[in-house]
């Protein structure tokens, strides 16, 4: 732990070297005894694990590929295609993400339904990961809430670059997001059967109007608590 | 807690392990010494005892047991340790990604990593360099700790008949004790720094026949070092040479158990305690280990085993470790009591036969060797290295006059009361005097751990 230390020569006894010199093997020698006949605490709750104290040793390591830090809800991490319900990309081949992607590593090309009159579909939805920089742009920009960053896990590593793009069937996964305003559940479409359409209807959350909306935000992630608290502490601060 | 019962488990094996090693060591020499015998009976047509040949029997056991087991297996298994332990003092866990049967075994198979790696590697050498000396400098950097080990007395000498099997052997007194020590030499200390004193070879001439300039300046720091600490370390043991009257490692080990104060034995530590931490720290200077390791430092000059590779570097960096062993042994010896198991002594003389306190008694040894060995890498791990200066500084005007002064008031005092009982006096009042100036407050002590539960967060 770092701390303020006073800046003066050395006294007649610091000069002699050896009083502190023992002094230093005793604080050493308390971390050894301690970390050597105290295991670590193993928790798998990492947050609530003890450490110090009688019983604990003073070790916090991660044992990292066998135990893994949770990340912060807002964790950017690999990208995904939101799947609709039946299963087809939520993505409309809008470009937006496209356009707005500073490294320019997102490559769409659209293509329509056959038997749908209105609605695109990415054709080849492709990014390099390895181009990206993680900015979250393309998630921001997205008007259907297609693309979104909420895997919670790196980017896996590859012994090919060319493993790293990863094209719309690679990122096309994890679970639907589905609204009552989805075009797909206002009009419904060829594809999906009326019984299988009306389940999807009831289950469709409302559209997010506002960005602080729950719904639009990374699972486990409350915005709202955020302003919350953070009012709470404004106030306490002008009492 | 499962684990503290285990770690105590863990030492309370450890320490039976060792007199059942030191019980196997006995026996060897024993054997082999009587086996010895037998053979040049045979040879020579005269059956009977001959005093030299038990002798050389129980030292061919000893170099075998001692310098090939003792001596290597605890230098290997200090560099496992070194990690282990610095990362027990640093909060850290250490190395334990290679399992045996699911259990990291406390890092221990890294060693047979460690050596594949060290025998695998590609051997690099300047085409500028010394041939001979530079394939010399490695084996000369280990060959003086070998030798030095020799005159470690680790067990006690027992009579021959004394040893299970072997209680027909001899008469008491017919052949010389079987100890657990390579040679006794009448010069005993002065054999440890005159070959102490060789060591210095090894670093200076790898340092020298590399062709290269770093590793020179290596050599040359590393030889300065060593030769300004060598008249420190020789005369910080003279005050011991006087309160024991003897060069003699076994005899100073006897000296020490006989009682002084009461019940007190006439350990080295009291009555030398000034010598004790002197020669410890000139002692450390000569491993060239981290205070003093002057003659490395990556950031500035690589070191003097810049040049080498492989398992030639691979002796370089053991020997370091062999030189940890050996003034583990020499300050056990000299200022530990030695061989005495100080605590239920005479209890254990009594209730035990003699080989078996033999073996209690080179066990102590042993696990006293290991607190010295710990003590060693947890100061490598306390403090920042020196700057040259300083070390030069530390040495010529801190460490010399003391050693003088130490001198000069052990034999006043053994001149003043031959007894001891006096030195061993002034020897509680530096303790106390040293405990009294530790204890002193210092710089202001650091604050309390007030938001210590925030680094316990996940990543930090
Ligand atoms: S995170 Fe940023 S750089 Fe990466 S694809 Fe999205 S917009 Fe492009
Ligand atoms: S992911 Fe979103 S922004 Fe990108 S093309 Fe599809 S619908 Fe448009």
């Amino acid at each position: 732990m770092p701390y303020q230390l006073e800046n003066r020569p050395p006294d007649l006894r610091e000069s002699m070297y050896f009083p502190e010199i023992i002094r230093g093997i005793g604080t050493i020698t308390k971390h050894f005894l301690k970390n050597l006949f105290f295991s670590r605490d193993a928790n798998p709750d990492i947050l609530a694990r003890k450490r110090g104290g009688f019983g604990h040793s003073d070790n916090v390591t991660l044992q990292y590929p066998e135990e893994r830090a949770p990340y912060a809800p807002a964790y950017r991490g690999l990208h995904r295609l939101v799947p609709r319900e039946d299963g087809k990309p939520r993505c409309v081949a809008c470009y937006m993400c496209a356009t707005i992607c500073p490294a320019q590593c997102i490559y769409i090309e659209a293509a329509e339904y056959p038997d749908d009159p209105v609605e695109k579909y990415p054709a080849k939805f492709v990014i390099d990961e390895l181009r990206c920089i993680v900015c979250g742009f393309c998630v921001e920009a997205c008007p259907k809430d297609a693309i979104r960053m909420d895997s919670g896990e790196h980017t896996p590593p590859s012994y090919e670059r060319s493993a790293q793009i990863w094209d719309e069937k690679r990122l096309l996964r994890g679970p639907p997001v589905s609204y009552q305003y989805d075009p797909w559940l206002r009009r419904g479409s060829p594809s999906i059967p009326p019984d299988k359409l009306e389940e999807m209807r009831a289950r469709a959350k409302p559209f997010p109007t506002v960005a602080t909306d729950e719904a639009s935000q990374t699972p486990g992630f409350s915005v709202r608590a955020l302003a919350a608290e953070a009012k709470d502490r404004a106030q306490a601060a002008r009492k | 807690m499962n684990r503290f019962f285990g770690m105590l488990l863990v030492i309370a094996a450890t320490l039976a392990g060792l007199v059942l090693l030191s019980a196997g060591f006995y026996l060897a020499a024993g054997w082999l010494g009587w086996g010895f015998n037998a053979l040049t009976g045979w040879i020579s047509g005269s059956p009977g005892v001959s005093r030299a040949a038990v002798y050389y029997g129980a030292s061919v056991a000893n170099v075998v047991t001692l310098l090939l087991v003792v001596l290597m297996i605890s230098s290997s298994l200090l560099t496992v340790a070194e990690r282990k332990w610095s990362a027990l003092i640093q909060n850290r866990i250490g190395a334990n990604r290679i399992k045996v049967f699911g259990s990291a075994l406390g890092g221990i198979p890294f060693l047979a990593a460690d050596a594949l790696k060290m025998l695998t590697k590609e051997r690099i050498e300047t085409t500028g360099r010394t041939r001979v000396l530079y394939e010399l400098a490695p084996m000369l950097a280990f060959a003086p700790v070998f030798a030095l080990f020799a005159i470690i007395p680790v067990g006690q000498g027992i009579e021959l008949n004394q040893i299970p099997g072997l209680a027909g052997a001899a008469a008491a007194g017919a052949v010389e004790q079987i100890a657990l020590q390579v040679s006794r030499t009448d010069t005993g200390l002065l054999y440890l720094f005159a070959i102490a004193s060789l060591q210095v070879y090894g670093t200076a001439l790898a340092g020298w026949a590399s062709n290269n300039k770093l590793a020179l300046l290596g050599g040359v720091r590393a030889s300065s070092q060593m030769i300004s600490y060598e008249v420190s370390l020789g005369l910080s043991l003279v005050g011991t040479m006087i309160a024991y009257r003897t060069l003699r490692l076994e005899e100073m080990v006897v000296a020490q158990g006989t009682p002084v104060l009461g019940p007190v034995p006439a350990l080295g530590l009291l009555l030398q305690p000034i010598g004790f931490l002197i020669f410890f720290a000139s002692a450390f200077a000569e491993t060239k280990r981290a205070p003093f390791d002057l003659p490395e430092g990556e950031s500035e000059i690589v070191g003097y085993f810049v040049e080498y590779s492989g398992m030639k570097f691979g002796l370089l960096f053991l020997a370091e470790f062999a030189e940890i062993v050996v003034l583990a042994g020499v300050i056990t010896a000299v200022f530990l009591g030695g061989w005495h198991p100080i605590l239920f002594e005479g209890w254990l003389r009594q209730n035990l036969t003699p080989f078996w306190f033999a073996a209690v008694g080179a066990g102590a040894f042993i696990a006293k060797m290991i607190v010295m060995m710990w003590l060693q890498l947890t100061i490598r791990w306390l403090l920042p290295r020196f700057r040259f200066d300083q070390i030069q500084k530390l040495c010529w005007k801190l460490l010399l006059p003391a050693a003088l002064v130490n001198v000069f008031v052990t034999g006043g005092a053994l001149l003043l009361d031959p007894s001891g009982q006096l030195l061993a006096w002034i020897g509680i009042l530096t303790i106390v005097v040293i405990a009294v100036l530790t204890a002193a407050v210092g710089r202001a002590p650091a604050p309390a751990a007030g938001h210590g539960a925030a680094h316990a967060a996940a990543g930090h």
